[in-house]
C-alpha cells in the first residue's frame, strides 16, 4: 500500500508540474474566456438603435397612423410621400435608413428595408412593434396593445430535472452541457495519455525492469492511474472554479447571466468521469505495453480518443431530441456513454432505467477492460519487438500467453559475445 | 545447501511455447561472494535472471531468495541492474535516485542523503542537480549503478554491469562492487568480460542452451579444463626430458610439454634446473583462460565470423 502511495504521489507530482498539463489546466480556460469575451466584445460593437437618428417610412398600404408612434422610440420614424424623396433624403444623410410599405402589405406582410450601412437587428423588431401599433388600432378590441405584441412570457420547467427554462437560462441549458462534456472529455484524455506515456517511457527505457523487481505490475499500475486520476479531478476542479468565478464577475453580461453550474450535472459527471477515465486508462495502458515507441502509441490512443469524442460530433443530434434514439443509444453503449449521458442530462431528464443500465453497463465494461489489461500488462511489460496479435492477445487474457508466440527476451547482438 | 546462502535455484525449467529457454537448472549464490553468470546469447542467462527476480515463473522446480520466495520485503533487500540502462529523462539525478530509494523501503531524507554519498563517491555531486538527460551516458551509467545499490541490498543482480564504461569508470564501479560484496551481499554478475570474471568472482555458472555447462569457483572450473601440460619459453631439448611424452610448438605462446600422467610440474621445473643445456624464460602450466573455456563449450552457438576468426588462431594457452 505504501509503495502504491510512493508512485501515485510521484504521478501526480510530476506530471503537475509538466507543461503539458499546466498548459491545459490554466492555458485553455484563459484562451477559451479570451475568445468568449472578444465574441461577445465584436457581437455587441455593432451599431446599436441608439446610434440611429431618423428612419424614413413610406407606407403605401396606408396603414400607419401618425398618431401613433413606436413605444420605445417615439422620434424615430419619419413619414416621407414617395421613395425618391426618401432617398434624396438618405443620400443627404439625413436618414440612416427608411422603410418601405408596398400596398400589396396587408397580403403578403412584406415591407423593404434600406440603408447604405447596417442597420442594428434590433431596427426590424422596432418597426415589428409599430406596425402591430398601428394595426391593432384598426382592431376592434379592448385587449392592451402590449398585449398583442407579446401575448405570453412563458417559464418552462422541464418535468423531472426541474430545470428552468427560460430566455435567460436557454443558453445557459445549452452551453453548460457542452462546456462540462469538453472539461471532462479533456481531463480524461489528458490523464489516460499521461497513464499511456509514462509506461511508454518507462517500457522503452527499460526503467518498468527495475520498477517490477521492486514493486507489483499490479502496484504499479494502479498507483500510475490513481494518481493521474487525482490529476485530472484537479484540472477539473481548476477548470469549474474558472467558471465560477467568470460567472461571478460575469453577471451583468447577457450571455452569462444565466449561467448556473447544475449540481446534478456536476454529480453524474463525475461519475462518469471516474468510470470513463479508468476505461481509458486501462485500454492505454494495453497500448503502452505493446507498442514500441511513443508515437506508435499515440495512433492507438487517437483511435481510443476517438470513440470516446464520437457523441460530441453529433452535439446538434442532441440538442433536435436528447431522447432520441441515437443519444439514447449512445449514452447507453459504455464506450461513448461518459460524454453522451451528460449532455443528455443537461438538455433533457433522461429516464432512470436508462441511467442505471448505462452506469451498470459502463462499471462493467471498466471492470473487464481493467482485469483483461493487468492480465496483458503483466505479460506485455517485458515484451520487446514484434507487436502482438489480437489472437495473441485474447490468448493472453486467457491465461494462455505462449499458445502461439514465445517472447523475445535477449536481443542478440555480436559485439557483446565478443570477449576480451 | 549452506546457510550463508542467498540465492538457491534448484531444478529449475522454463519453456516458452516449444523452445527450452532454461532447463534443469541448479546452483547457489552465497553472501560475500560475488558470482559470475556466463553463457552465450541466448542461453537462458536473462530468462534465470528474471526467474530469480519473479518477473517470470519457472515452469518447473524452485528459487529461494534470502530464505524463502521473494515477497515484498526481500524485494526491498534486492538490487537489480538491468542490461539494458534507462532512467527517467526529465528528472533531476538526485530526485530520481531518492524515488527509486524510496521504493526500496528508505525514508526520503535516508534517500536523499545515501544519493548524495554515493554521488560524491562517484564524482558526480555536481551533476546531483542536474537533469538525467544532461548527463553523458557513461554518466548515466554511473547514476544507475548508484540507483542500484543505493538501499545497500543484500542481493545485487548486475547484468553487463560495466558494458560500455571507460577503463577508469570501469574501476570505479568495481570497486564499489567489491565494496558490496564485502559488506556481505552476494552479486550475481552476469558479463561477457572473462578478465573481469577471472578478476573479481569468487564462483561462476555456466549456461548453455539453457542447461549448466560449467558451475564451481573460477579455480575448480580452470582446473577442469586444464591440459597436463606446461608451456616452456627458452632454450633446450625437450624431448628429452623425463616423463614428457609429446612437444608442440607454438609460436605465439611458447612451447607445449605434454606430461605423462605419473609425472608433475614440479619434477619437469626440477629436471631443467638440473640441466646445464636448457635455460627457461617462462615456466607456466597450459591452464585455459575462462575465455577459451567460454569458446570452447558455447563455440557452436557463437556467431559465425567469431567461431571462423578463433579457429583461425586456434586455441590459445596462457
Amino acid at each position: 500500500m505504501n509503495k502504491i502511495w510512493l508512485i501515485l504521489k510521484r504521478e501526480y507530482l510530476t506530471n503537475l508540474k509538466k507543461p503539458t498539463f499546466l498548459f491545459s489546466a490554466f492555458g485553455t480556460p484563459v484562451l477559451v474566456i479570451a475568445v468568449f469575451v472578444l465574441a461577445i466584445a465584436i457581437a455587441t460593437s455593432g451599431d446599436t438603435m441608439d446610434d440611429l437618428k431618423q428612419v424614413g417610412t413610406i407606407d403605401n398600404a396606408g396603414v400607419l397612423d401618425a398618431e401613433v408612434r413606436s413605444a420605445d422610440y417615439p422620434d424615430l420614424f419619419v413619414a416621407y410621400e414617395s421613395e425618391e424623396a426618401a432617398r434624396a433624403a438618405l443620400d443627404a444623410e439625413t436618414l440612416d435608413a427608411y422603410v418601405v410599405i408596398p400596398e400589396s402589405y396587408i397580403a403578403t406582410g412584406q415591407v423593404q428595408l434600406y440603408s447604405y450601412d447596417g442597420v442594428p437587428s434590433d431596427l426590424e423588431d422596432v418597426i415589428d412593434d409599430l406596425l402591430i401599433a398601428n394595426l391593432s388600432t384598426q382592431v376592434n378590441t379592448d385587449i392592451p396593445t402590449a398585449r398583442l405584441i407579446d401575448p405570453a412570457n412563458a417559464t418552462i420547467r422541464l418535468a423531472d430535472s426541474g430545470r428552468e427554462l427560460t430566455p435567460e437560462s436557454l443558453p445557459a441549458l445549452i452551453l453548460m452541457p457542452i462546456i462540462f462534456v469538453v472539461i471532462f472529455m479533456i481531463a480524461m484524455q489528458i490523464s489516460g495519455t499521461f497513464v499511456m506515456s509514462g509506461l511508454v517511457e518507462e517500457k522503452t527505457n527499460r526503467l518498468i525492469e527495475v520498477l517490477v523487481t521492486t514493486v507489483t505490475p499490479m502496484q504499479l499500475l494502479t498507483g500510475k492511474i490513481i494518481g493521474l486520476g487525482l490529476l485530472g479531478l484537479t484540472q477539473i476542479s481548476i477548470w469549474i472554479g474558472m467558471i465560477i468565478v467568470v460567472i461571478a464577475l460575469g453577471q451583468d453580461i447577457p450571455l452569462l447571466s444565466g449561467l448556473v453550474i447544475p449540481v446534478d450535472m456536476l454529480v453524474y459527471s463525475v461519475i462518469y468521469f471516474i468510470l470513463g477515465y479508468f476505461l481509458i486508462a486501462s485500454l492505454l495502458s494495453v497500448v503502452a505495453v505493446i507498442v514500441n515507441s511513443e508515437a506508435e502509441s499515440r495512433q492507438y490512443a487517437a483511435i481510443v480518443s476517438l470513440v470516446f469524442v464520437i457523441p460530441v460530433y453529433l452535439t446538434a443530434v442532441f440538442l433536435n431530441d436528447a431522447n432520441g434514439p441515437i443519444p439514447t443509444v449512445l449514452s447507453i453503449f459504455p464506450f461513448t456513454s461518459p460524454t453522451s449521458m451528460i449532455m443528455r442530462v443537461g438538455f433533457v431528464s433522461v429516464p432512470l432505467w436508462q441511467m442505471g443500465l448505462s452506469i451498470a453497463l459502463l462499471l462493467l465494461t471498466t471492470l473487464f477492460f481493467m482485469w483483461a489489461s493487468a492480465k496483458i500488462f503483466r505479460w506485455g511489460l517485458l515484451m520487446y519487438g514484434k507487436k502482438p496479435s489480437l489472437r495473441e492477445l485474447i490468448a493472453v487474457i486467457q491465461g494462455n500467453p505462449y499458445k502461439y508466440s514465445q517472447p523475445q527476451t535477449e536481443t542478440p547482438t555480436k559485439k557483446e559475445v565478443r570477449a576480451s | 545447501m549452506g546457510t550463508n546462502s542467498a540465492i538457491v535455484v534448484n531444478h529449475v525449467s522454463k519453456s516458452y511455447g516449444d523452445f527450452r529457454a532454461v532447463d534443469d537448472l541448479s546452483f547457489e549464490v552465497f553472501r560475500g561472494q560475488i558470482f559470475a553468470m556466463l553463457g552465450p546469447n541466448g542461453a537462458g542467462k536473462s530468462t534465470t535472471i528474471r526467474m530469480i527476480l519473479d518477473i517470470i515463473k519457472p515452469d518447473t522446480g524452485t528459487i529461494t531468495i534470502l530464505g524463502g520466495a521473494l515477497n515484498d520485503q526481500t524485494k526491498d533487500r534486492l538490487g537489480y541492474l538491468p542490461e539494458e540502462r534507462g532512467l527517467y529523462r526529465n528528472v533531476k539525478v538526485v530526485e530520481m535516485l531518492a524515488y527509486l530509494g524510496t521504493l526500496k523501503g528508505l525514508s526520503n531524507r535516508d534517500a536523499q542523503k545515501r544519493a548524495m554519498t554515493l554521488l560524491e563517491e562517484l564524482d558526480l555531486a555536481e551533476r546531483a542537480k542536474s537533469k538525467v538527460s544532461e548527463l553523458s551516458k557513461g554518466n548515466q551509467q554511473k547514476v544507475q549503478f548508484a540507483a542500484t545499490m543505493l538501499h545497500e541490498p543484500d542481493v545485487l543482480i548486475l547484468d553487463e554491469p560495466t558494458t560500455g564504461l571507460d577503463p577508469v569508470n570501469t574501476l570505479v564501479i568495481k570497486d564499489l562492487i567489491v565494496r558490496m560484496k564485502e559488506r556481505g551481499s552476494a552479486v550475481i554478475m552476469s558479463t561477457h568480460q572473462m578478465w573481469q570474471v577471472e578478476e573479481m568472482a569468487d564462483r561462476l555458472v555456466m549456461i548453455n542452451k539453457g542447461k549448466q555447462a560449467l558451475y564451481g569457483t573460477v579455480d575448480e572450473v580452470r582446473q577442469q579444463y586444464a591440459l597436463h601440460a606446461i608451456i616452456v619459453k627458452g632454450e633446450g631439448d625437450w624431448a628429452r626430458l623425463p616423463g614428457v611424452i609429446r612437444v608442440e610448438e607454438n609460436a605465439r605462446t611458447g612451447t607445449f610439454l605434454y606430461m605423462d600422467k605419473a609425472t608433475t610440474s614440479n619434477q619437469i621445473l626440477a629436471a631443467i634446473a638440473a640441466d646445464s643445456r636448457m635455460t627457461i624464460d617462462r615456466f607456466e602450466l597450459a591452464v585455459p583462460s575462462l575465455n577459451d573455456i567460454f569458446i570452447q563449450v558455447a563455440g557452436e552457438h557463437l556467431p559465425e565470423d567469431y567461431v571462423q576468426q578463433t579457429q583461425e588462431k586456434e586455441l590459445v594457452y596462457e
